[in-house]
Order: structure tokens, then C-alpha cells, then sequence
């Protein structure tokens, strides 16, 4: 492994918003290693989808693993070796169907791991199915009557979870380059929501002319009340509400391998046994 | 001499514990011991026990008659009298249940200073002390058993504390797992001796974070485990599929308990044999190990990490509830073998089929070359198991009569055919099985089967890979939850002797 990419040859469609979100991680970690890193120093994991094609594209040292289990896999190589810099990635389905329930606990134990879910809002390998962020009303093969539940807002429940770091952004090379910066300078959990249209099942609901940015806008990305008023403006269902992009919220709290590091207390019974 | 003690009391009033002192007790004296443990799906109340049997010459396992109970409330004598004979002795009405343990050391004329040690070991020491001094001035009846002639043995431990020692004493780092009984014991005994080890207990949301967590730290180059029961397992395999192709080692610790489905929680089974083979969806190869007692566990333990460190697979140590949560004594040191890790920080692994950087490939001649190399790999691990003994022979070796079993039966079969005309062939490497087992099988005139299942899972094995059947009238199987008393094994072998 010399180079970031492996010699791959990448299978998304044409166009596809995932080539950008490549550019920006490989942007991000060609200058890592610039500065000093090494490919080493790393570990990422990938789940089951199109975003999980990443894992094939990059040459770092780590696991494409199976749908909806990038989290703990993630915790696991944290725990085991505190200094790796992890990177995981899962599409909407992997993070908010199958694995949802690793999700809300990830956010809570606030391991020190960088997680970049990429949102299309739809499961595009498997032809087009609703994912959980996918819009009411969204027709495919398997629902010829149309969504009929609402989609979950992810921002909320990451808040509600206790994310120590929140963020959206748009799957924009200079973008995804510039919140893996602000998210590995972020010691602690961070969830980072790329929306990222797919261009054969579930085109942008003219995203570009309803996002504005957080950080700009004065948003107080401390306070946990503001980042639900923020959260709360775009609902993933409107075709029409502004979308706030950028850092909702961000709080320091001891991560969870720091937890998991302190040495045990002793126990009060000592049997010989375990001595011999 | 065997004599059988059985503490009974509500769940909370510490009939586990007056066993466990009583049992040390005999232990220090001399005695052979062995403790199994009956408890109910609560937390206070219901109707606990303890079986504790004792004698001069080495025992595995329990008897169906009762010499001394010991009743902490009036429900443990409704419980077991009707096991009650003339001879048999019932403690009952005491203020604490410690002077129960003060008593019956005056009644086996068991010096008070080794009980007053036991509870030195233990909180409470105060109080306890009073209770017991109170309880074996009280006691006035003796009843003159036979003293062990050999010295205190060395281990006297549990199912559960072999596993946790033994997976310790082999480098174990990390040890996942979600509370799940009969597995939890081997959790909670990490959770205590963590700070005299290099490892770490990590409980997460579910067993399938645990063993995804796990397999995350495997990949790092990190010793890992996971532990469950049956359910629990059932959860992890998916997990298991993914490891098989990935390559990844770890060792699995599966505890069974009554099923299918919730079952009975609390109760033991060995009806995960088949699961614990051919769990997770294509084809990988797996090493399943089911030990017969602590030791073995230990010393399995430490080969299941050498095996699977070293081709990169998942190893299975197959136990149940009995093995779990009995306490079983013995002498002899256990072997540790000592396991090379073979995977560093770097390494890149995928759940695809997969080119040499691993990234995913659907290239025909790629999956037929890793699929040949998974059961190249199965070749080798089976030469490579031939190493280590994948199975046992005990009692009389020329025998025309040869019994079969595996796992927690081994405690019942060995005390049952002491001083009877057959052998006992202990399968102990169920995947891959040793091909030497079929000409054990060969050689002999009448097989007879021990299983604690409804299906007789084993004699499925050994027909698969031996192609030797066991006739159905020599299969004896008990599938009601409870372990088998060595004196009702005795009489269902001899019907079966030649």
C-alpha cells in the first residue's frame, strides 16, 4: 500500500455524489499523511451499501464489514489500540436501519471515532427501497402505495443520544475535507451526516438552493437547546424548509477508552487460585 | 464412601454460599468434592439448591440420595423429601444460615479451624464467626464417615472460573460479552480478577456488538473474546459467517442452557452441538471444543486461542449449565499451551470474497481460490488438532462395551462406570473430529450412548464423519434440564452391557 487509493477501479454510476465524498476523505488524508501520519495510524471500516464501496478505494488499514455493524467494529479497534485514528462509514440504511441501535449507544459512550454516514436517503444497491430518512410519500418497487411513515431525523436523535459532536453537510469534496478536519481536531464521538443525492433513485429536492450554513449564521453550536431548534428546521419529509449545514453541536467529554483504560478495581476477594 | 449434602433455601438467603463454604470445608479436609448448583429464573425467593458430594476416592458428579439437607426455609424440605430415607439428616431452624455450615462440620467431624479460615475469605467475618461457633456447639450427632487418606487438593473451582483462568493464562485481551445465563458467571468472573490481569471486560448494547466489537480489536492484533448462551449466539452468527470469510480468530465461549427459544433460562442442555458446527450461512472452517470438567476447560481453552491465532478462524469452547456453575476438584496442574498472535496493526480484511488488497471482487477463479483454501485450511487444522488429545478413553480399555459422550457428562459417566466392565470413549474436538475415534468406534462390540439432549446430537456427529450408528435402545438421553445422578446413569448402562 504506497498510495492513498488502492488500484480499484471504482463502480458507482456516473456522476455520483460518492466520488465526491472519495475526493474529500482522500483530500483529507493525503494531507495527514503529509503532515507525518502514517497509514498505520489508521483504522476504517465500511458497512454493506454504495458508500461501503469506499472501503475498496482506499489503501488503509481495516475491515469492510457487514451491514449495519461499523460502530462497534470501530469500538473494538479504538479500545484495542487507543492511539488509531478511526474513520468509519456507513450509508443511511446501515446506520439508521440496521444498525441504529449501535448508533445510539456509540453516541452515548463517546469513543474517540469519526463516523460518516452517507445519506442518500435511500437503498440504492439493493434497487431503490426506502431507508428510515427516506421522505413520505416516495414511491419504489416494494411500496407501489408510497412511504406512508415519516422518515426520522437523525440530527435529533444523535442530540438526544448525547453526541458529543453533531454535524451535516453536503457531499462536497471541500466540504467532507473541511468537517474531517474540524471532527478529528474533536476529541470524542463524531457523527457527521453527509446528504449526498443518488442520481438514479432519489434525486435532490433542490437541496442547493435550501442550505445554509450553520457556523456563518451565528449558530451557538454549544448549546444543546439551539441544536434542536437547528435540528428541528429540516425534517427530511419538506421539499420546501431551509437545511442547516455545518456543526450543530459540540461538547468535551471523556471518551469512552479513556473509561475503559483506568485500571480495575481490585477486587475484594483474591483467591489463590488465580495467583498459581 | 459418597456422601450427598444438599443446601436448600429461597434465592437471596445464601444457600449458594453455606455450600460453597461447606464445600471448601471438605476440600481442606481431604475430601473429594463435587457441587452442582439448581437455581430458579428470580432474584428472591422460589426454591434454590445445592447438591454437594464428598468421598475418599475422586467424584465428578451427584448422587440421588440425600445423607445430610440442610433447609433454609419449609419449602426445601417439601422440595426434596421425598429423596429423604431413614438414615438421612435434616438440618432446619436456625437463626442464620451460617450456623447450618457450624453444624455440619461437627456432624462429619470436621476440625472448626478450617472454618473458621473459609470465613475468613469472606465479609461478614464477625458475625459469621458467631453464627457458626453457635452452630457447631449445637449439633451433638456425629456421623463417623471414612477420612480421606490424600492431602488437601490443589483446585477446586467452577466451570466458569476455569474458562475465565484459562482464557487469562492464555493472553486473552479483551473479553466482550452481554449478560446471558449460564455464560454471565465467566463475565463476572473477569469482571473481578481484571486488575490482576492484562485484559479487559467490555460489556456493550448487544452480543452483536460484543462480538463485532471484538472482531474490530482482532484486527488490531488484539487476543479477543466473546461469551453467550444459546440465544445470544444465535445473534452473533452472522458475525461468525463474516469471520469465516474475513479470517479473523476468536475465540467464542458458549455456554448451553434449555431451549429452543427462552427454554428453561437456568437449566442445562447440550442441545447446541449442532448449532455450535454449522451456524452461519456458507462454507468456513471452525474448531468446536467442548470440555468435561475445569481442567479441561483451562487447558482447551488455551488451544482453542492457539488454533485459532494461528489460521486465523473462530474457535467454539462448548459448555453448559452444569459445567458452568459446578464446582469440580482436582490435583494436577493444567497445561497451558502458549498461542503466537498473528495478526499486527496494517492488515486490511473484508466480509467479500476478495482480491489480495481486499477489495471486493465477484472474479470466478479469486472465489474458487479462496474457497479451496478454507478447506485446505480445514486439513491442516485437523492435522493440527491430532496434536492435542481430541479425545479421551477412561475405565476398562480392553472392554467389549464402549460408552460415548461429551461435555458436562463426563462428571456422571466416570463415576457411574467405576468397577463396571466397559470403557468410556470422551469425544472432546467435535470440529474437526479425529478420524482415530472411528476405529475406537470399530473396535468395539456394544456402543453406548450418553447425551444430554432429545435428538442424540453426537451419535448424529459420529455417523456423519464415521459412519458408525448407534442403535437406538443404547442411546440414553435425559432432556428434562437436569444433569445425570451417577447412581440412575449406573443402572441404565448396566441394562445396556453385553
Amino acid at each position: 500500500m504506497t498510495g492513498i487509493r488502492t488500484n480499484a477501479i471504482p463502480s458507482w454510476c456516473p456522476g455520483c455524489f460518492n466520488f465526491q465524498i472519495l475526493a474529500g476523505v482522500q483530500n483529507f488524508l493525503d494531507k495527514q499523511l503529509k503532515s507525518g501520519k502514517k497509514k498505520q495510524d489508521f483504522g476504517i471500516a465500511a458497512g454493506i451499501g454504495c458508500h461501503a464501496k469506499i472501503f475498496d478505494y482506499l489503501s488503509l488499514p481495516g475491515i469492510n464489514t457487514l451491514h449495519g455493524r461499523v460502530l462497534p467494529t470501530c469500538i473494538g479497534m479504538k479500545l484495542a489500540n487507543p492511539k488509531l485514528n478511526i474513520l468509519g462509514f456507513s450509508g443511511d440504511g446501515d446506520a439508521y436501519s440496521e444498525g441504529m441501535e449501535h448508533l445510539v449507544h456509540a453516541a452515548r459512550y463517546n469513543p474517540d471515532i469519526k463516523y460518516i454516514v452517507h445519506d442518500n436517503q435511500v437503498f440504492a444497491l439493493t434497487l431503490g427501497e426506502p431507508t428510515p430518512t427516506t421522505e413520505q410519500g416516495f414511491v419504489d418497487k416494494t411500496n407501489p402505495s408510497g412511504v406512508q411513515v415519516p422518515p426520522i431525523n437523525p440530527i435529533k436523535i444523535m442530540l438526544g443520544a448525547g453526541a458529543t459532536f453533531v454535524a451535516r453537510i453536503f457531499a462536497n469534496a471541500a466540504q467532507v475535507q473541511e468537517i474531517l478536519t474540524e471532527a478529528f481536531s474533536h476529541k470524542g464521538f463524531a457523527f457527521i451526516e453527509i446528504l449526498q443525492p443518488c442520481l438514479v433513485f432519489h434525486s435532490d429536492k433542490g437541496y442547493d438552493s435550501r442550505f445554509y450554513n450553520l457556523q456563518k449564521s451565528g449558530h451557538n453550536k454549544s448549546s444543546i437547546s439551539a441544536a434542536f431548534a437547528k435540528a428541528e428546521e429540516f425534517d427530511y419529509n419538506s421539499s420546501s424548509s431551509k437545511i442547516p449545514l455545518g456543526i450543530f453541536y459540540q461538547e468535551k467529554r471523556k471518551t469512552f477508552e479513556e473509561i475503559k483504560s483506568k485500571k480495575a478495581m481490585k477486587s475484594k476477594i483474591l483467591e489463590e487460585l488465580w495467583q498459581k | 464412601m459418597r456422601c450427598n449434602i444438599i443446601c436448600g433455601g429461597p434465592a437471596g438467603q445464601g444457600p449458594n454460599f453455606l455450600a460453597r463454604i461447606i464445600s471448601q470445608g471438605l476440600v481442606k479436609e481431604g475430601y473429594f468434592v463435587f457441587c452442582s448448583r439448581e437455581y430458579e429464573s428470580r432474584i428472591r425467593g422460589g426454591h434454590n439448591y445445592n447438591t454437594i458430594t464428598f468421598s475418599d476416592k475422586p467424584i465428578n458428579s451427584n448422587a440421588s440420595e440425600i445423607d445430610i439437607l440442610v433447609t433454609l426455609d419449609n419449602l426445601s424440605l417439601e422440595f426434596h423429601k421425598t429423596r429423604l430415607n431413614k438414615n438421612s439428616i435434616v438440618l432446619k431452624e436456625e437463626q442464620e444460615n451460617i450456623s447450618f455450615a457450624g453444624r455440619v462440620f461437627k456432624l462429619l467431624e470436621i476440625d472448626f479451624s478450617i472454618l473458621d479460615n473459609e470465613l475468613k475469605k469472606y465479609g461478614n467475618y464477625k458475625e459469621n464467626i458467631e453464627e457458626a461457633k453457635k452452630g457447631y456447639a449445637k449439633e451433638t450427632r456425629k456421623l463417623s464417615l471414612r477420612k480421606p487418606t490424600s492431602k488437601n487438593k490443589n483446585y477446586f473451582m467452577s466451570g466458569s472460573e476455569a474458562v475465565a483462568l484459562g482464557a487469562c493464562k492464555s493472553g486473552m485481551e479483551f473479553y466482550y460479552s452481554y449478560p446471558m445465563t449460564p455464560a454471565t458467571a465467566v463475565l463476572f468472573e473477569l469482571a473481578q480478577k481484571e486488575s490482576m490481569f492484562n485484559y479487559k471486560t467490555i460489556e456493550l448494547e448487544s452480543e452483536i456488538a460484543s462480538i463485532n466489537a471484538a472482531v474490530g480489536s482482532a484486527i488490531t492484533g488484539a487476543k479477543a473474546m466473546v461469551g453467550t448462551a444459546g440465544g445470544g449466539f444465535d445473534l452473533m452468527t452472522e458475525t461468525l459467517s463474516m469471520i469465516g470469510m474475513a479470517e479473523i480468530p476468536l475465540v467464542i465461549y458458549l455456554a448451553q442452557r434449555t431451549g429452543p427459544g427462552t427454554g428453561a433460562a437456568t437449566l442445562t442442555s447440550q442441545a447446541d452441538l449442532h448449532a455450535a458446527r454449522h451456524s452461519g450461512h456458507g462454507e468456513f472452517p471452525r474448531v468446536v471444543v467442548a470440555p468435561g470438567d475445569p481442567k479441561e476447560a483451562i487447558e482447551k481453552i488455551s488451544e482453542l486461542f492457539y488454533l485459532t491465532q494461528k489460521y486465523r478462524i473462530a474457535g467454539i469452547l462448548l459448555s453448559d449449565k452444569h459445567l458452568a456453575e459446578s464446582f469440580y476438584c482436582f490435583d494436577e496442574r493444567p497445561k497451558i499451551i502458549t498461542s503466537k498472535k498473528s495478526i499486527r496493526q496494517g492488515e486490511r480484511f473484508s466480509s467479500y470474497m476478495s482480491d489480495n488488497q481486499k477489495s471486493s471482487t465477484q472474479e470466478p477463479k479469486i472465489i474458487e481460490k479462496i474457497s479451496e483454501e478454507k478447506i485446505n485450511k480445514s486439513k491442516f487444522l485437523a492435522k493440527e488438532s491430532d496434536k492435542f488429545e481430541t479425545f479421551k478413553i477412561h475405565g476398562k480399555k480392553d472392554s467389549k462395551n464402549i460408552i460415548v459422550g461429551w461435555g458436562s457428562t463426563k462428571g456422571a459417566i466416570l463415576d457411574a462406570i467405576a468397577g463396571l466392565d466397559c470403557k468410556f470413549l470422551q469425544v472432546l474436538y467435535i470440529e474437526p473430529l479425529s478420524q482415530k475415534i472411528k476405529s475406537e468406534l470399530s473396535k468395539a462390540k456394544n456402543i453406548i450412548l450418553v447425551e444430554n439432549n432429545s435428538t442424540s446430537q453426537l451419535s448424529e456427529v459420529l455417523a456423519e464423519k464415521t459412519g458408525v450408528i448407534i442403535e437406538e435402545k443404547n442411546k440414553i438421553l435425559k432432556y428434562d434440564g437436569y444433569p445425570f445422578m451417577s447412581d440412575i446413569l449406573v443402572s441404565e448402562i448396566k441394562k445396556r452391557l453385553k
